[in-house]
């Protein structure tokens, strides 16, 4: 029987080994050809059923190759989806308005000035303006890269605002670069009042203090002379 | 409306779309970043951002976005950086009208095209009613 065919069962086994083939082209990769006899035919037989073995591991392979990537871009989808919201949070994060002085109120910009922080920046301001009772605001741009015309409009309107409310704006930090390029843009800024630095704000709105309580104890020594 | 010509000796430094005010932020940004390449001074960096700033201000408020390719390129024999800006918005009306200072259509001071214009040493635009509008800026070496 050794190395010979079995002539009576080899249509069936070729038949046999044909099936198989097919199912594997159809995508079933648990078939093997089965070999009871062992003859010339049995190394065919075994070279498929190894081939279907590489098949399937070369299958698994790719398959777990392409759960990683579709991991990886998932994570990589999450990282974006943070880097954007932490976008938006670096965006409106709210400018604080803290009071530094007797009747003095700072306000640190610093990055963007969009419409939504704009508003979120002159809502915080009047509030504290309102509560505090202040008289000076200094509105510190030293943080702020581009002054472009919708900011100075910005700028502008919050100080306008604040003057409403009774409370004077000193804006500074204004770098020297940005001064020229407000000039060349043509924007007229004369009507706020600015200081190069925020020492100097500082300095002023402090003398400003003086002057007034200078002048409210003329006044109220007027009245006591007056009174008597 | 007819595109501006290109010349095929320019370098084009990148195409960034314009949807969102991040990207106005953004593209703002590498403007910066290629004006200090070219090694401009500081109030060259800032003429130039302050320009491109406008100008994409305008492109997400009346065009609803649209985008911008930056070029570096050789012109009227100075080292030049080109920017230009495309839209498929409304178009300006009235050209003369928005090139003059204090003129606005959307509640701003009105000095966003002049403005530009004074900030850059080439200022061109083609625009057309319900097709778009397309400037080119360029600043010297």
């Amino acid at each position: 029987m050794e190395d010979k065919l079995d002539l009576k069962n080899v249509k069936q086994r070729i038949n046999h080994i044909e099936e198989v083939l097919s199912s594997v082209a159809a995508g079933d990769l648990d078939v093997r050809v089965d070999s009871t006899v062992e003859d010339d035919l049995t190394g065919i037989e075994e070279a498929i059923n190894i081939l279907i073995e590489d098949l399937t591991y070369e299958l698994k392979q790719s398959i777990n190759m392409q759960n990683d990537l579709q991991e990886k871009l998932k994570k990589i989808q999450d990282q974006q989806k943070t880097i954007v919201q932490q976008q938006e949070d670096l965006m409106e994060l709210s400018s604080p308005v803290s009071k530094v002085w007797d009747n003095i109120l700072i306000l640190p910009v610093i990055g963007t000035l969009d419409s939504q922080r704009t508003q979120i920046m002159m809502e915080n301001l009047l509030q504290k303006i309102v509560d505090t009772g202040c008289t000076m605001a200094i509105l510190d741009i030293t943080g702020v890269p581009t002054v472009d015309t919708q900011v100075a409009n910005h700028l502008l309107k919050t100080v306008t605002s604040a003057r409403l409310l009774g409370a004077d704006c000193i804006i500074s930090g204004i770098s020297p670069a940005i001064a020229q390029t407000i000039v060349h843009l043509g924007i007229d800024l004369s009507i706020i009042r600015t200081k190069a630095t925020l020492q100097d704000a500082m300095i002023y709105a402090m003398k400003q203090n003086k002057k007034s309580d200078a002048l409210i104890t003329s006044n109220l020594d007027e009245i006591e002379e007056r009174e008597e | 409306m007819q595109a501006f010509e290109y010349d095929s000796d320019w370098t084009e430094l990148g195409v960034y779309p314009v949807k969102t005010e991040n990207d106005i932020v953004r593209v703002r940004q590498m403007a910066r970043q290629y004006a200090k390449n070219f090694r401009m001074g500081i109030v060259e960096q800032t003429r130039i951002t302050t320009a491109v700033s406008e100008l994409l201000r305008n492109m997400y408020q009346y065009a609803n976005g649209g985008e911008v390719t930056i070029n570096q390129g050789y012109v009227e024999e100075h080292n030049a950086l080109i920017f230009t800006f495309e839209d498929q918005g409304p178009g300006i009306e009235n050209l003369d009208l928005a090139m003059s200072d204090g003129y606005t259509s959307g509640g701003g001071m009105g000095y966003g095209l002049p403005g530009a214009k004074r900030l850059v040493d080439s200022f061109e635009i083609r625009t057309e009613t319900n097709t778009g509008t397309l400037i080119r800026l360029m600043k010297w070496k």
